[in-house]
C-alpha cells in the first residue's frame, strides 16, 4: 500500500479548492468562471489519487489499511479515552472512493455548462461544492465513528447550503431548512448510537478496534442492538428512508447538479455506507438487520408508488432515488439477517454495495440528463415537454441508457445488482415468511420502477411536442454537459460487469465472511439458469410495455386510472405524498414548536431570570461598594485598621490561641 | 572587603538618577532625558542578563542569614521592573514634556525602580523595608508630580497617609517578629519559628505584615487608596504603580510568607486564601460599575492582585511550591505588560485630549484602529481570552489550584473563585471593546499618537501576544526562579 500513505490528500485537495475559491473567488477568478477551473482541477487530481488508492486496496489481500493520529487524549483512570483522526481503507472504502470521486468530478465539469449563467453566485457554488466533495471523501475515509460523524454533519451542512443555493426563492429556503431539520432527527439517533458504543467500548470508537474486539462490549446484547438500531436511525435520516424520507423530494429545489451529486449519487449513500461499514457489529444484532430489511423493502415500494403519477421530472427521480436506496438497505439487512441464521456467506452485502455503485452512476446520469432537458426547456414539468428527442439526440440516448439500467434490463448495470438483491432476499424465504413478503415487494418495485422511468422518458422525449414554444427553444446541451453525460452513460451501461470480474469476492464484509472465487462463466450460468432471474426481467419488460402503451401508443388512456372515485382518491393521495408533508408540518408546528415554546420559557424566564438576577445583584453590590469608597482618607485609614484587626482576630481563631 | 556585585544593577540606576539633575542644567529636552534614562535601564537590564548567563554574584551578608541575594528570582522580578520602567519612560517622554521639574521625574522613576529591585533581591526584613521605602518615597513624589493639579495633589496626600500607616504596621510587625525570633533575616526567622512554634505575638506580627505589605499590592481591605491614586496620578505613573510597584508587593509577600513564615504555614494559609478570594471578588465587583477608565483599571488591578496572591497558599502544599509560585510569577509578568499597555493607551489618548471616561472611547476603532486594536488585545488578555498571555497565566494558576486540591481540598475553591471572577470581569473588559468597536462616536477624526507612546504600546502588545504562544520557556524559567525560595 504505497499510495494509501497519501490517501489523506484525497479530501485535502478539494478543501484547498474550497478555501481558495471561498476566500479569493470573485476577485481572482472574474474571468475564470468563479473559480470553476480550480474546483475541477482539484477534484480531478483527487480522482486520480482515489483511483490509484482504490486499485491498491482492491488488488490487495483485503486487510484494511489503517493510519491514525491521536487527536484528543484524555487521561484519568476509568474515564480515559482517546479520539483519533485517521484513514481506514478497505474494499468498501475503495468502492466508495471510486464512486464519489468519479461522479463529483463529472458533476463539477458538467456545472460549467449548467451553472454558466449564474454570474457572481458561481463562486459560492464552486466553493461549497468543493467543500462537499472534500467532506464526502473525508466521510468515506474516516477511521472511526466520531470522525465519520463529524464529516456526516459537514455533508449535511453542504447539502443545506446547496439546496438553498437560490436563497431568494422561498421554496428553496424552506426546502433547505426541511432537509436540515429532518436529517437532524437521524443525526441525533446516530449520536445516541455513538454514545452507547463509546461507553460500551470504553472510549474507543476506532473501526479497527471495535471490529476486532466486538466481544469486549460492555452492556450486553440488548444495548448493542439498541446502538446498531440507532446507527441505522442515522442512516434512515441521511438516506431518506421511511419515515424520514419526505425531505428528499423537496431537496430538488437545489440546482440539478446538486441533486445529482448530493441527493442521488453520494451523500444519500452515506446511510447505506454507514450500515455497510458497521456490518461486523450489525451481524451481532440480527434484530436490527431485520428492521433494516423491512424498512428498506417497504421504502422501496412505498417511494416507487409516489413516482407513478408525478409530473415533475426531478421529483420522479427523487422518489426513484428513495426507492433504490430502499433496495440497498433491503439487501444489506436481508443478507445480514440470513447470515446470522445460516452462517453461510451470501451476496446480500455485496449486492447492496454493488447496487450503491451502479445506482450512483445511472442515477447521476439520469439527473444530469434531466438537467440538460431542464436547461433546454426551462421547465421541470413533463406535461410541457414531449418530442424532445429530435432536438436533443445525445441527451435522449444517454437517458435511455439510464432508464434501461435502472429498469433492470440485461446487460445494463442495474440489472445485475437488482437481480442479486432479489436473489439474496429470496434466500431468506425458507427462514421466515417475512422474506416472502419482502421479495414480493422487491419484485413489485422492479415493475413499478420500469414503468415510471419509461413513463418519464416517453413523456419527455417522444411523441409530439406539447408546448411549441418550449420545443422551439430547446437545444442540445453544450459539450461541457454532454461529455460528462456520455462518460456516465458508459459507466451506467458497463459498471455491472464488475460483478463478473471479481467484485463478488472483493466486496465482502472484512472479518465476517469471505466468498469463494467463481469464474465469470460460472456466475453467468448460475444467474441465467435461475428462474428468479427471468421473473425480474419479465416484470421489468411488462413495466416498460405498459408505459409504452400508455404514453407512446396511447392505447391505454392514463386518465382512466385517475378519473374514477377510487382512482382519483388514490392519485391524490400519491400526489399528497401519503400526507407525509402535512404530517411533518403538523409535527413541526404543533409538537416541536410547542416543546420549543416551553423550553424557550424555561430558558428566558427561569434560567435567564436567574442569571440576570445574579448579574443585577452583582452590579448593585458593585455600586454599593463604590459608594463605600467615600474619598475621605480618614475612612480609608479606619478601614485599614479595622481590616488588620479582623485579620489578626481571624489568625488568632485559626491558630487556636484564643 | 565586601563584594557588592549583587547590587550593581541597582547602583547603575542610582548613578544615573543622581546624574540626571546635573545634566538637566545643560539639557532641557524631555526626550533627551528620557533617552538617558532608557540607557540606564537598558544598562541595568544588561547587567541582570549578564548575571543570568554568567552565574549569579556573591551574596551580601552572612551565608546563614544573608542580607541581599541576587538569584534567579531577583533576576526575573528585576527584569519585570526594568521592563515596566522602560515602557513608562518611553511613554513619559512626550507625556510630561511640557511640565516643570523634568529631571526629578526621571530621577524619581529610576530611584523607585532601584528600590523595587533591591526588594527583589533582599533576604532580610530590614532590607526589604528599606527597599520599599525607597520605592515608596519616590512614587509619592511622582504621584504629586503635577502639584498644581488638584486631583494629583489630593491623590498624593492620600497615598502618603495610607502608605505611612501601612509602613508603621509593617514596621510594627517586623519588630514583633524580631522580638520572637531574635533576627530579621527571613531564613533565621523561619528556623526560629520552626523551633519555637506559634504564639500570640507571631500571629499578631503575621497579620500586621500581611496588612503592611499587602497595602502595596492593594489587597482587600487595604485597597481603597488605589483607585483614587491611580486616577489622580499622571497616567504613566499609574501604569508604573499598577505594573511595577504592585509587583514589588507581590515579591515581598512571596518572600515573607514562603521563606520567612513557611514553618507555620498551617496557621496562615487559609487566611491568605480568604484574603485572595476577597480581593479578586471586590476588585471585579466594584469594577463593574466604574465609568472612569483609570478607576476601572485600578479595580481590575486589585482583582489581578487577588489572582497573584492565590499562589501563596497554593505554594504551601507539599511539592507544589515551585509550580504554584512560578505560576504566580508568570501571572506577574503577563499582567505587567497587559496592564501597563492598557494604562499607556489611556495616557496616549489623554495626550491627544480624549477623556478618561469609558464613554469617551466610543467609535475609537474608526479613529485610531491600531490603538483600539491594542486596547482590545489588552482587554481580552486581562479577561483571559485565548490565545493571549493572560489566558495562559490564568490557566497555569487554575491547574496549580487543581493539583494542590489533590492534597488540600479547599484549595480547589481558589481555582473556582478565579474562574467565576474571570467570567465576571469579562463584562467590564468587553464593555470597553464594545464602546470602541460597536458604538458610534461623536467625532470621526483620525487620531495621531506620538511615536514614543506608540512604541511603548507596541512593546506591551507584542509581549502580550508573544507570551500567549511562547509561554512554555517563560513559565519554566519562572518555576526555576521560584525554586530559589524553597
Amino acid at each position: 500500500m504505497t499510495f494509501a500513505e497519501y490517501a489523506w490528500l484525497i479530501p485535502i485537495l478539494p478543501l484547498i479548492a474550497f478555501v481558495i475559491i471561498g476566500l479569493l473567488g470573485n476577485r481572482l477568478f472574474k474571468k475564470w468562471d468563479g473559480g470553476a477551473p480550480i474546483a475541477i482541477g482539484m477534484a480531478a487530481i483527487s480522482l486520480i489519487l482515489s483511483l490509484i488508492v482504490a486499485y491498491e486496496a482492491l488488488t490487495g489481500d483485503g486487510t484494511p489499511f489503517v493510519q491514525s493520529l491521536e487527536w484528543v487524549v484524555v487521561q484519568g483512570g476509568d474515564f480515559a479515552f482517546t479520539f483519533n483522526m485517521g484513514i481506514y481503507i478497505d474494499n468498501l472504502t475503495a468502492l466508495m472512493l471510486i464512486v464519489v470521486s468519479i461522479v463529483s468530478t463529472l458533476v463539477v465539469i458538467y456545472s460549467l455548462g449548467y451553472m454558466g449563467e449564474e454570474g457572481g453566485r458561481k463562486r459560492r457554488y464552486y466553493a461549497v461544492i468543493s467543500l462537499f466533495i472534500s467532506v464526502m471523501l473525508g466521510l468515506v475515509l474516516a477511521s472511526n465513528f466520531l470522525q465519520m460523524f463529524i464529516f456526516w454533519e459537514l455533508v449535511g451542512l453542504c447539502s443545506y447550503l446547496l439546496i438553498g443555493f437560490w436563497n431568494t426563492r422561498p421554496s428553496a429556503a424552506s426546502a433547505a431548512k426541511k432537509a436540515f431539520l429532518v436529517t437532524r432527527i437521524g443525526d441525533i439517533m446516530f449520536m445516541a448510537g455513538l454514545f452507547i458504543l463509546f461507553v460500551g467500548f470504553k472510549g474507543n470508537l476506532d473501526f479497527d478496534y471495535i471490529f476486532n474486539n466486538l466481544d469486549s462490549f460492555v452492556g450486553g446484547d440488548s444495548l448493542l442492538t439498541l446502538s446498531t438500531l440507532m446507527l441505522f436511525g442515522g442512516a434512515v435520516g441521511k438516506s431518506a428512508q421511511f419515515p424520514l424520507h419526505d425531505w428528499l423530494p423537496d431537496a430538488m429545489e437545489g440546482p440539478t447538479t446538486v441533486s445529482a451529486l448530493i441527493h442521488a449519487a453520494t451523500m444519500v449513500k452515506a446511510g447505506v455506507y454507514l450500515v455497510a461499514r458497521s456490518y461486523p457489529i450489525m451481524v451481532k444484532t440480527p434484530d436490527t438487520l431485520m428492521v433494516v430489511a423491512i424498512i428498506g423493502g417497504f421504502t422501496a415500494l412505498f417511494a416507487a408508488t409516489m413516482a407513478l403519477n408525478n409530473t415533475n421530472i426531478k421529483r420522479v427521480l427523487a422518489y426513484s432515488t428513495i426507492s433504490q436506496l430502499g433496495y440497498m438497505f433491503l439487501a444489506l439487512g436481508a443478507g445480514g439477517y440470513i447470515f446470522t441464521k445460516t452462517l453461510d456467506p451470501n451476496v446480500g452485502y455485496m449486492s447492496g454495495a454493488f447496487h450503491l455503485m451502479n445506482h450512483a452512476f445511472f442515477k447521476a446520469l439520469l439527473f444530469l440528463s434531466a438537467g440538460a432537458v431542464i436547461h433546454a426547456a426551462h421547465t421541470e414539468d413533463m406535461r410541457l415537454m414531449g418530442g424532445l428527442s429530435k432536438k436533443m439526440k445525445i441527451t435522449s440516448l444517454v437517458m435511455l441508457i439510464g432508464c434501461l439500467s435502472i429498469a433492470g434490463i440485461p446487460p445494463f448495470s442495474g440489472f445485475w445488482s437488482k437481480d442479486l438483491i432479489l436473489a439474496a432476499v429470496y434466500e431468506g424465504v425458507s427462514i421466515s415468511p417475512i422474506f416472502t413478503v419482502l421479495y414480493a415487494m422487491g419484485l413489485v418495485t422492479a415493475f413499478l420502477t420500469a414503468f415510471y422511468m419509461f413513463r418519464l422518458w416517453f413523456m419527455t422525449f417522444s411523441g409530439t411536442p406539447r408546448d411549441k414554444k418550449i420545443h422551439d427553444h430547446a437545444h442540445e446541451a453544450p459539450a461541457s454537459m454532454w461529455v460528462p453525460l456520455a462518460i456516465l452513460a458508459l459507466f451506467a451501461f458497463g459498471s455491472g460487469f464488475a460483478y463478473l470480474f471479481g467484485l463478488n469476492t472483493a466486496i465482502v464484509p472484512y472479518g465476517v465472511f469471505s466468498m469463494e472465487y467463481a469464474s465469470a462463466g460460472t456466475l453467468l450460468v448460475n444467474m441465467f439458469t435461475d428462474s428468479l432471474t427471468y421473473a425480474s426481467i419479465i416484470v421489468a419488460i411488462i413495466g416498460i410495455a405498459l408505459a409504452y402503451l400508455m404514453y407512446e401508443k396511447k392505447t391505454i388512456d392514463p386518465a382512466r386510472f385517475t378519473s374514477g372515485a377510487v382512482g382519483g382518491t388514490l392519485s391524490n393521495i400519491l400526489l399528497a405524498r401519503y400526507g407525509f408533508t402535512k404530517a411533518y408540518d403538523w409535527f413541526g408546528l404543533r409538537i416541536v414548536y410547542g416543546v420549543a415554546k416551553v423550553v424557550d420559557f424555561i430558558d428566558r424566564k427561569i434560567i435567564d431570570g436567574l442569571i440576570n438576577g445574579i448579574s443585577a445583584g452583582l452590579i448593585r453590590s458593585g455600586s454599593f461598594l463604590r459608594r463605600a469608597q467615600t474619598g475621605f482618607v480618614q475612612s480609608y485609614a479606619a478601614v485599614v485598621v479595622a481590616g488588620v484587626s479582623l485579620i489578626v482576630i481571624l489568625l488568632f481563631l485559626m491558630g487556636g490561641v484564643i | 572587603m565586601i563584594e557588592y556585585g549583587a547590587i550593581y544593577p541597582e547602583l547603575i540606576l542610582i548613578l544615573f538618577a543622581v546624574a540626571i539633575p546635573a545634566l538637566h542644567m545643560a539639557i532641557k529636552s524631555s526626550r533627551t532625558l528620557a533617552s538617558i534614562s532608557l540607557v540606564s535601564i537598558i544598562a541595568s537590564a544588561g547587567m541582570v542578563i549578564y548575571y543570568m548567563l554568567d552565574g549569579y554574584p556573591v551574596i551580601i551578608g552572612d551565608p546563614a542569614s544573608p542580607l541581599i541575594v541576587f538569584d534567579a528570582l531577583a533576576a526575573v522580578f528585576s527584569l519585570v521592573f526594568l521592563g515596566v520602567a522602560l515602557v513608562v519612560v518611553l511613554a513619559s517622554a512626550r507625556y510630561v514634556e511640557s511640565d516643570r521639574h523634568l529631571a526629578e521625574y526621571y530621577t524619581l522613576t529610576l530611584m523607585a525602580t532601584a528600590g523595587m529591585m533591591l526588594v527583589a533581591s533582599a533576604q532580610d526584613l530590614l532590607i526589604i523595608y528599606v527597599g520599599i521605602e525607597i520605592a515608596s518615597m519616590a512614587t509619592y513624589a511622582l504621584v504629586a508630580f503635577r502639584k498644581k493639579d488638584k486631583r494629583g495633589a489630593e491623590a498624593a496626600v492620600k497615598y502618603v497617609i495610607i502608605g505611612g500607616l501601612s509602613s508603621a504596621l509593617a514596621l510594627y510587625g517586623i519588630s514583633l517578629l524580631y522580638g520572637v525570633a531574635g533576627t530579621s533575616s527571613l531564613i533565621g526567622i523561619n528556623e526560629a519559628l520552626a523551633a519555637q512554634g506559634v504564639d500570640l505575638a507571631t500571629l499578631m506580627a503575621l497579620g500586621l505584615l500581611l496588612a503592611g505589605f499587602g497595602f502595596k499590592i492593594a489587597i482587600a481591605p487595604f485597597h481603597m487608596w488605589a483607585p483614587d491614586v491611580y486616577e489622580g496620578a499622571p497616567t504613566p505613573i499609574s501604569a508604573f504603580l499598577a505594573a511595577g510597584s504592585k509587583k514589588m508587593g507581590v515579591v515581598v509577600l512571596f518572600k515573607v510568607f514562603l521563606v520567612g513564615l513557611i514553618a507555620i504555614k498551617a496557621d496562615w494559609d487559609i487566611v491568605v486564601g480568604i484574603v485572595a478570594i476577597l480581593t479578586m471578588t471586590i476588585g471585579n465587583v466594584v469594577a463593574l460599575s466604574q465609568t472612569n477608565m483609570k478607576r476601572m483599571l485600578a479595580y481590575s488591578s486589585i482583582a489581578q492582585a487577588g489572582y497573584m496572591l492565590m499562589a501563596i497558599p497554593l505554594a504551601t502544599v507539599a511539592g507544589m511550591g515551585d509550580f504554584a509560585t512560578g505560576a504566580g510569577i508568570f501571572h506577574v509578568i503577563t499582567h505587567a505588560f497587559m496592564k501597563s499597555g492598557a494604562f499607556i493607551v489611556v495616557a496616549a489618548l489623554a495626550y491627544v485630549a480624549i477623556g478618561e471616561s469609558i464613554a469617551d472611547y466610543k467609535g475609537l476603532a474608526k479613529r485610531a484602529p491600531l490603538i483600539a486594536f491594542s486596547m482590545a488585545v489588552f482587554m481580552f488578555a486581562l479577561a483571559g481570552i485565548p490565545p493571549l498571555s493572560g489566558f495562559m497565566s490564568k490557566v497555569v494558576l487554575i491547574s496549580a489550584s487543581i493539583e494542590a486540591a489533590e492534597v488540600t481540598q479547599w484549595m480547589l475553591w481558589l481555582g473556582v473563585a478565579l474562574v467565576l471572577n474571570s467570567a465576571l470581569s469579562l463584562y467590564y473588559y468587553i464593555r470597553v471593546i464594545k464602546y470602541m468597536y460597536v458604538d458610534e462616536g461623536d467625532s470621526k477624526d483620525r487620531i495621531k499618537v506620538p511615536a514614543t507612546l506608540a512604541a511603548a504600546i507596541v512593546i506591551c502588545l507584542v509581549a502580550t501576544v508573544a507570551l500567549g504562544f511562547l509561554w512554555d520557556p517563560v513559565l519554566e524559567f519562572c518555576v526555576e526562579a521560584a525554586g530559589t525560595l524553597f
